[in-house]
């Protein structure tokens, strides 16, 4: 009995399962700080239970959905247009619509804020006419819209890629006994292109659920307080940490439970997606009318998350960008190409390592810790941070002097823990489609796994391999908290200029930083782009 | 042998160049002035400033964390309650220096001399010159009179200036009082509370409100913007000190102590006597358009146009004890 468990035990125990478990032990340190942390209530728990946190919580349920429907009406019918029509601008379209991911959330909300000022004499008209409540009630309805419109049209990518990359793998076959019994395309479009497509959609949605959920810049430019400004609240305002890290463990918790169910449901629907086997779907030529009506829809996604806050920068950068543009500013963007893009091929590494180990070895506990070590996603970047400076503090101490507390190695140990997500999912989805039973062939031909890694998966996917790369690369990019509250001393990114220039008000000058994280990022995308396109098309 | 390569190979990759020299700033201040500032203290002392910035509370955080490893050696803040916090933490430790005690009036500065403040900005109230007659004016506490009502635009309760103005008020009238006045004002509001303290002053010249409670240097960099708006913005506003028969203006400090587990204790200190020197000192009113703390120090000309006032001589170590009360207050009469 025992030689067995041991035979079994040695079976399953070899370098790849052994570093994958240790890396995922070590990216999960800071989080498990976190959650050990949640046991203590606060001194302030109670008084923010009786006064505030439902105002945290109604106001997180109020922006989710909205942001959620919004960001499903910008995404979904471009996503179906692109891929079922032929319309002038099309292929433009196919990829621009990806550009608004480009842009930082706190930089769409201050080119956006003036846009509540501008909106004041409507409130006062208001106010003229029908009373003051009135005119409260019109302040919010202002406020909480424009906020999750600009939400939306910066989110809504995530979405748009799942959606059209879904749409564009939808088989001819399907789509044609439909019109057969007699449906027209909108009736096709929500009777079969919508339900074949919805695992595709979750998965986007929750992704965008996520970043709303973390967001902290935006909402706290326009005063809606979410669960994440709560805890930010708590901990600065109430000075009470264990109570912020509370609210912190609930939200985890809520995304999780998201996570899980979006697991869930997609498990059950996977197979609908690859049983019909025909050719894939032609794309039909709309009249004139219905191309304009299809351009129009492309557009204003495109304008209101893109174009127009991108127009907007470059009209004040036109001003100051020989004030922004000095020493100092090229040192910033070395810094942010070098950090994001280092730890970006560094994940995206640390996935294969991951993916390729549970692929060998099929075993429960390496996939439940691999899994697990991707859980930092969920939580929102401040509280990675406190995890991350209490375990590099812990271990600081220990030595007696300064080692890994503000160094390089701090943010990027930090990035790592609340990015591997990023580059994991879409490694492992990709080396399972790509490789099929390939590298099985060749292990039972007696290669090496490193071998087999080398000469049989590393080839097949290094589309994958650099799609999850250019993903992550433009999440790091704009990445504000981790770096703020970690980084080493003098040490400037572009996103942490531009929200220095931004917090003193001088968003001129913040438009020069703010369109270079764009244009880089977006340049990623191009990339990402192009790769995703030849492997799906 | 090997350990020592070990070592050596990790210092060289973690550690950064190591002098002699330098001190390293922890601060919560963004200013560009303060570069310049920096650069100055350099060239006259030969001591390098390395600055990490970040808001007070992760940079506390981060000191706890590091413990006596940090490299922490000034830790600067934009306000007396962070400073309060800090020291209630215990990540800062007390300094003896004549000079900082001599030209720092003692309001201004901790009791047990583990903060100095260094530079001082009001809250005081704007009010539109066409819809207000400065009469009309008098007190904080005048605030929560229903005759204000749908008329005052005010900022966020989490910006930590309406929660040290709340201390004050409740350092003043008790916990009690101070929460009826936090919810007249609440109740007085023009809109729910939100953006920065130029955005307040925006929404008075649009005609939102007839009053906005703001901050002195505020004021002074929407007067003194590139932007023609809010240059207008500016001269349609009227400028007003309360409580000056009473207690006087509300004030809070910018102000640093030095970390506990500092390593470079004697530059960290002639760092903090040099930002209370006079040319120091002097270039605050000009540049960030703070009130010096130093009372021999001249006034920028827009400041002396706004007038002599009587600041509220509380010493601000209260304000700082009484924040999280004023929190709790905010919320319980949801003030968001």
């Amino acid at each position: 009995m025992i030689a067995a468990v041991q035979k079994h035990f040695r079976r399953e125990v070899d370098l790849w399962s052994a570093s994958t478990f240790v890396l995922a032990l070590l990216i999960l340190t800071p989080l498990i700080v976190v959650v050990v942390g949640l046991s203590d209530a606060g001194p302030k728990w109670d008084h923010i239970a009786s006064t505030v946190l439902w105002k945290y919580v109604w106001n997180t349920v109020l922006v989710v959905p909205l942001v959620g429907v919004l960001a499903i009406l910008m995404a979904v019918p471009p996503a179906w247009l692109v891929s079922a029509f032929e319309f002038p601008g099309r292929r433009i379209f196919e990829w621009a619509l990806v550009l608004p991911l480009a842009i930082p959330t706190y930089v769409a909300a201050f080119v956006y804020y003036p846009g509540l000022e501008a909106a004041i004499p409507f409130i006062v008209s208001v106010r003229q006419n029908f009373g003051f409540d009135a005119s409260q009630v019109a302040e919010k309805i202002v406020r909480y819209g424009l906020l999750s419109i600009l939400l939306a049209s910066v989110l809504y990518p995530y979405l748009f890629i799942s959606a059209r990359s879904s749409f564009s793998q939808q088989r001819r076959g399907v789509i044609e006994a439909a019109q057969t019994l007699g449906r027209g395309p909108i009736s096709v479009f929500f009777s079969v292109a919508l339900p074949l497509a919805r695992p595709a959609l979750v998965a986007g949605l929750s992704l965008i659920v996520m970043e709303v959920v973390n967001d902290y810049g935006a909402v706290h430019f326009f005063g809606v307080p979410t669960l994440t400004e709560g805890i930010f609240r708590t901990w600065f305002g109430l000075g009470d940490r264990s109570s912020a890290l509370r609210i912190a463990g609930l939200v985890m918790l809520a995304v999780l439970c998201l996570l899980w169910a979006e697991q869930r449901q997609r498990g059950r629907a996977r197979f609908s997606e690859h049983s019909v086997n025909s050719t894939p779907l032609a794309r039909r030529k709309l009249g004139t009318s219905k191309a304009v009506l299809a351009i129009v829809v492309c557009v204003v996604p495109l304008g209101i998350g893109f174009l127009y806050p991108v127009f907007r920068l470059l009209g004040w950068a036109s001003q100051t960008f020989g004030k922004v543009l000095q020493a100092d500013f090229w040192q910033q963007l070395g810094n942010s190409l070098l950090l994001s893009l280092g730890t970006a091929a560094g994940l995206t590494a640390i996935a294969v390592i991951f993916a390729f180990a549970t692929r060998l070895h099929h075993a429960g506990w390496l996939r439940v810790t691999s899994r697990m070590a991707t859980l930092g996603y969920a939580a929102p970047g401040a509280v990675v941070a406190v995890g991350v400076m209490v375990a590099l503090g812990g271990v600081d101490r220990s030595l007696g002097q300064q080692v890994l507390s503000g160094t390089y190695f701090a943010i990027i140990f930090a990035y790592t823990v609340r990015f591997l997500a990023v580059p994991f999912h879409p490694v492992r989805a990709g080396m399972n489609r790509v490789c099929g039973s390939l590298d099985e062939a060749s292990r039972v031909l007696g290669q090496s796994p490193l071998l087999t890694l080398w000469k049989i998966n590393l080839p097949l996917m290094w589309t994958t391999l650099l799609a999850a790369t250019m993903l992550v690369f433009v999440d790091i990019l704009k990445e504000l908290p981790l770096t703020m509250i970690l980084r080493p001393a003098n040490f400037e990114t572009l996103a942490t200029t531009a929200f220095g220039l931004a917090s003193e008000g001088r968003f001129r000058e913040c438009s020069v930083p703010s369109l270079i994280i764009i244009l880089a990022g977006a340049l990623g995308l191009m990339v990402l782009n192009r790769l995703t396109k030849r492997k799906t098309g | 042998m090997n350990r020592n390569f070990l070592y050596l190979l990790t210092t060289a990759l973690f550690a950064g160049s190591l002098q002699a020299e330098e001190i390293t700033l922890f601060s919560h201040r963004h200013y560009e002035a303060d570069d310049a500032l920096y650069e100055k203290f350099t060239k006259e002392t030969g001591i390098k400033v390395n600055v990490v910035k970040a808001s007070a509370d992760e940079l506390i955080e981060r000191l706890k964390a590091e413990g006596e490893t940090t490299k922490g050696d000034v830790f600067m803040t934009a306000d007396a309650g962070r400073l309060v916090r800090a020291k209630a933490q215990g990540v800062l430790q007390p300094v003896e220096s004549a000079v900082l005690s001599e030209r720092i009036p003692a309001n201004l500065r901790d009791p047990e001399n583990m903060w100095f403040g260094l530079t001082q900005r009001a809250r005081i109230v704007m009010y539109a010159k066409d819809r207000v007659k400065p009469e009309e004016l008098s007190t904080y506490e005048d605030l929560a009179d229903k005759k204000w009502r749908g008329r005052i635009l005010v900022r966020s309760s989490s910006n930590i200036y309406n929660q040290s103005l709340l201390a004050s008020i409740i350092a003043e009238h008790g916990a009690e009082k101070a929460a009826e006045w936090a919810k007249g004002v609440r109740g007085n509001m023009a809109r729910p509370p939100q953006g920065s303290d130029r955005d307040q002053m925006r929404a008075v010249h649009a005609g939102l409100g007839d009053l906005a409670i703001v901050n002195t240097y505020y004021v002074g960099l929407l007067v003194n913007s590139t932007e023609k708006k809010d240059q207008e913005v500016g001269k349609s506003l009227g400028f007003f000190f309360p409580n000056q028969d009473g207690r006087g203006a509300h004030v809070n400090v910018s102000g640093a102590g030095i970390i506990k587990h500092s390593k470079n204790k004697d530059a960290a200190i002639k760092f903090l006597e040099f930002l209370a020197s006079d040319e120091a000192q002097a270039t605050f009113p000009k540049e960030t358009y703070e009130y010096p703390v130093v009372p021999s120090v001249e006034w920028s000309p827009l400041q002396k146009s706004w007038g002599e006032f009587k600041a509220d001589s509380l010493n601000l170590a209260k304000l700082g004890e009484l924040n999280e009360k004023a929190v709790e207050v905010f919320n319980e009469v949801g003030w968001e």
